[in-house]
């Protein structure tokens, strides 16, 4: 490959007045985990919930969480972002609907590229909570169950915090993931990482030297993240429990 | 005590129990057994509830366990249930697992919970492993712990399913001597068990059960005797000698 990089690019100042290069992606960085951290929050109250109540032994109730769950896993990421910025804004009542569009960039893209994340990710949450409660065997909620526990004691006592131990690791490809997923906030406006790199290619033509910074910011995060969960995993560890398996220990 | 009549119970189209009835009465030990897939299992999971059934009354201590009205956990945490695979909860320590239903069901202190737990592991001489967790210990620990786990709610009664079935061989008395002092302590106890010995020692009453039914429902002396059925005697010879 013959191409002269331009490393010093980083220290240029940015045509729109806020600084040099890398502190404008710095604070690209900023808004991908401002996202990121909270479409993240939001994904993993309503993940877990929906996850949780498709388990139970209420028809209705599961019915709905698979409803739910369809809707958000069949319809195309980037699709949904431009749902949640065209469209959602009008079917609200006029007034909120108004306010929602009038905001100051970058809220006006913000909020809906964080709502459109959080429920994206949290069907997938939702999916990983259950199959996680499924992997435990029935006898643990008859254990609870027969001890008097009522439905909603034995999943907080005995069900989830096994559960959760057991999706920890699929758990922390989907904080990833959404981290990653966050640059698609560009599409509708919002500057974030992904955003920026390109808007500093556009600026300056150095397209090398833009998405170097990006990708090497998003592998530097994400490894943090891997670190983060996995000391996570170390320390809710169970001794003597490398399973789900009831008879694990016994021989 | 334990009072069950007329029941019958449906997978589907297929029924497992049928027009099943019997009486476990204050103190009675009583031991179920029968080949596998005859409902000795899943009757005793109706007893308290953990199991639905379509026909019948099981009433406990005179309440009704099918009565859509009936509180069913405060009914449960009147009755101690032992399971085949121990079902210890493998992210509490063995004490926790002793106190959790004390305080949550039960609402005692943690402090007297502990007091209750840490006497009742002496009992089943597992004191020494209180801060361990389930899968530190060998199967016969982990169901002397369940064991004390059923009695840390002060049971009327104690159900055992099955309670020696998936312990080593050299396990299973540790397990069967807990029961025995159980029974001799003048626990009312329902014991779905192959262990023959277990019932000879210590059972007042045997209930046979085949393909759904109670086939016979007598005294141990009777049942050990000659006086049983055909059915009964296959099942017998089969267990007992090998």
């Amino acid at each position: 490959m013959n191409y002269n990089w331009e490393w010093s690019i980083y220290l240029a100042a940015e045509p729109g007045g806020t600084g040099i290069y890398i502190k404008y992606l710095v604070i690209g960085l900023g808004w991908t985990l401002a996202t990121a951290l909270a479409a993240w929050v939001i994904a993993l109250a309503i993940g877990s919930v929906v996850g949780t109540l498709r388990t139970t032994p209420h028809k209705w109730v599961v019915r709905l969480g698979n409803a739910y769950v369809e809707i958000f896993r069949n319809v195309p990421l980037i699709v949904q972002m431009f749902l949640w910025f065209f469209v959602v804004p009008e079917l609200l009542p006029k007034a909120l609907g108004d306010w929602v569009k009038q905001m100051a960039p970058p809220w006006g893209s913000y909020l809906p590229a964080v709502m459109c994340l959080g429920l994206y990710t949290s069907v997938r949450i939702a999916e990983q909570v259950k199959s996680g409660i499924g992997s435990l065997s029935r006898g643990q909620g008859m254990a609870g169950t027969a001890l008097g526990l009522t439905l909603g004691q034995n999943y907080r006592f005995v069900l989830l915090p096994q559960a959760f131990r057991i999706v920890l690791p699929p758990l922390t490809s989907e904080f990833m993931n959404v981290i990653k997923n966050s640059s698609v906030a560009l599409t509708i406006g919002l500057l974030e990482l992904t955003g920026r790199a390109r808007a500093m290619q556009e600026f300056s033509f150095k397209v090398f030297e833009a998405f170097a910074a990006a990708t090497v910011i998003y592998l530097l995060t994400n490894l943090v993240v891997v670190y983060g969960m996995r000391a996570l995993e170390k320390k809710v560890r169970v001794p003597g429990l490398i399973s789900a398996s009831p008879t694990a220990g016994g021989h | 005590m334990i009072s069950i009549k007329n029941i019958s119970k449906w997978y589907g189209s297929f029924q497992v129990l049928t027009d099943c009835s019997t009486e476990v009465k204050k103190g009675e030990v009583v031991v179920v057994c029968g080949p596998s897939g005859s409902g000795k299992s899943t009757i005793i999971k109706c007893v308290n509830a953990l199991e639905p059934f379509q026909k019948g009354e099981i009433t406990v201590d005179g309440i009704s366990v099918g009565d859509p009205k009936t509180d069913l956990p405060k009914l449960r945490s009147r009755i101690g249930m032992v399971f085949q695979n121990f079902e210890l909860f493998p992210h509490l320590s063995v004490t926790e697992n002793l106190t959790l239903a004390q305080i949550k069901v039960l609402g005692r202190t943690p402090e007297a919970a502990r007091d209750k737990a840490l006497k009742l592991l002496d009992r089943v001489g597992l004191m020494a492993h209180k801060d361990k967790f389930p899968g530190q210990l060998s199967g016969g620990q982990q169901q002397r712990v369940a064991i004390a786990r059923a009695l840390s709610i002060d049971p009327i009664a104690m159900l055992f399913d099955e309670p020696t079935s998936a312990l080593d061989p050299e396990m299973i008395n540790e397990v069967l001597d807990v029961m025995v002092q159980l029974a001799q302590e003048g626990m009312t106890m329902m014991v779905v068990t192959h262990e023959m010995g277990f019932a000879k020692r210590v059972a007042h009453r045997v209930i046979f059960m085949d393909a759904g039914k109670i086939i016979e429902d007598c005294t141990k002396d009777d049942f050990f005797g000659t006086q049983r059925s055909e059915r009964a005697q296959l099942f017998l010879s089969k267990i007992l000698h090998h």
